[in-house]
């Protein structure tokens, strides 16, 4: 079988069409208010029920789930396949890492399935909105200590942001069956975070150069994640960090204070951004 | 008789949109729908949502409807930034069977659609949602479904209610459900 898949490769039929980061940066459009005043919708942009665009902004995200589902089933397997049993050093992972990323591949495929059930329920076709193969392009590292850094503890800790959010939509909106998915998806991915947090950690036990190179590459999945400011701290964020079941998932209070600083620089970036774009315009 | 339709912006920069087909698309809808009125369709290429509103200038045949969107509402969201026909041809049904709605004697006391409320915005969608499959433009029902029951409640009695909206053909304005 077939090792370190790229992700040109990935197998979909032609209800997907995938994108990457550079095109989603190009739409130079943005949700984001700029002149903001208490009764514009920039006033908050948190997903919640109340919003007038709020079912369609859930169906959008719970499309990115699904497809993010799919992405991280696909990189926990490539992982568990991937690199030979050994001490961790020279391309070998611990075998019982290798184990960890198997259970962590049965868990994402659990939640693929109850994604597309959500979609389902909530009135989205498979494949209506396009795929961002940002998750998977994250779990293509030859070195697997990043992969546990880029997947385990940014990319899934983006998803326990985003399962938090969703689950308060959910509680919010009394939808009987999204709160209570999303709040079982959730335990799963504190134990992913948490899962990653300590391999890296024991891997690199005594390699501090590859435990900082590792961290590096988590800071540059974290600013990709926190593009536009879609997730942050700020009411202008539609997803909010979820402080407390990051910190259960063993980032420390630094690191999430690091990522709102991400988070926050993002969306003040992204304004700019659009800020000139309108100027440019002239529109 | 061709509905006169003007499209503003005539050019876009930040969407590939086109004017012209867009002008087209409401000429088509207006035939089916049999609306004579003057449109002047006014899009929002600055954002990415999905907002509509319709605002007719007066009852008569004579007088505009001038339809807002903003740039999602024509969106293909399988290639952002590109236009799907599919999508702005439900988009711009829905907001054109609105000022339809509203040329009739039993929507005169429809509060403009910013001012709507959200519950009264997603019953006058499903409204329209039902009118808009009968036409052939296959919108979401489950979608629309979904939203009903953010507004008015995840139970069977609103899912009856959801049903006898979406099979309506002549409703007036307070025959819409509100909020219990």
């Amino acid at each position: 079988m077939r090792q370190f898949f790229p992700v040109e490769d990935l197998a979909r039929d032609d209800r997907f069409v995938q994108t990457n980061m550079a095109e989603r940066m190009s739409d130079t459009r943005s949700a984001v208010d700029l002149q903001r005043t208490a009764k514009s919708r920039g006033a908050s942009n948190r997903l919640t029920p109340d919003r007038h665009d709020a079912s369609d902004a859930a169906r959008s995200l719970m499309h990115g789930i699904m497809v993010g589902e799919i992405q991280a089933l696909e990189g926990a397997g490539r992982t568990a396949h991937d690199f030979d049993a050994g001490d961790g050093s020279e391309g070998t992972i611990p075998f019982e890492l290798k184990l960890d990323m198997a259970r962590q591949a049965w868990d994402e495929a659990r939640h693929v399935e109850i994604s597309v059930k959500l979609s389902d329920w909530m009135g989205t076709e498979i494949g209506q909105f396009q795929e961002n193969t940002v998750l998977f392009e994250a779990a293509c590292s030859n070195d697997p200590v990043l992969r546990l850094a880029g997947v385990n503890r940014a990319l899934e800790g983006l998803a326990i942001d985003v399962f938090t959010q969703m689950k308060e939509f959910g509680q919010l909106a009394d939808d009987p069956f999204l709160e209570f998915c999303e709040d079982w998806m959730l335990a799963d991915e504190v134990t992913h975070v948490k899962m990653g947090s300590d391999w890296l950690r024991r891997v690199t036990e005594n390699d501090p150069d590859r435990r900082a190179k590792a961290l590096d590459f988590q800071r540059v999945v974290d600013k990709l994640f926190s593009f536009g400011g879609a997730r942050g701290e700020s009411e202008e964020s539609p997803i909010g960090l979820a402080r407390r079941f990051r910190e259960l998932a063993g980032f420390t209070d630094d690191e999430v204070d690091t990522i709102a600083g991400m988070d926050h620089d993002a969306l003040e970036e992204r304004k700019e951004v659009v800020r000139l774009a309108r100027e440019t315009a002239d529109v | 008789m061709t509905t006169h339709v003007t499209v503003m912006p005539e050019q876009f920069t930040l969407v590939a949109y086109d004017a012209n087909r867009i002008a087209a698309i409401v000429r088509d809808l207006a035939s089916l729908l049999g609306l004579s009125n003057p449109m002047a369709v006014e899009v929002d290429e600055r954002t990415p949502l999905s907002k509509m509103s319709a605002v007719v200038a007066g009852t008569s045949s004579d007088h505009t409807i001038t339809l807002r969107l903003q740039s999602g509402a024509l969106e293909d969201t399988k290639h952002l930034t590109n236009f799907s026909e599919a999508h702005a041809r439900r988009s711009l049904g829905q907001v054109m069977l609105r000022a339809k709605d509203r040329l009739r004697p039993d929507f005169a006391d429809a509060p403009d659609d910013l001012a709507l409320t959200n519950a009264q915005n997603t019953a006058w969608d499903v409204y329209c949602g039902g009118r808009l499959d009968r036409l052939g433009l296959d919108p979401i029902q489950q979608g629309y479904r979904y939203d009903f029951r953010n507004r008015f409640g995840f139970s069977d009695e609103v899912d009856c209610v959801f049903d006898q909206l979406w099979s309506a053909d002549d409703l007036g304005w307070h025959d819409l459900p509100t909020v219990p």
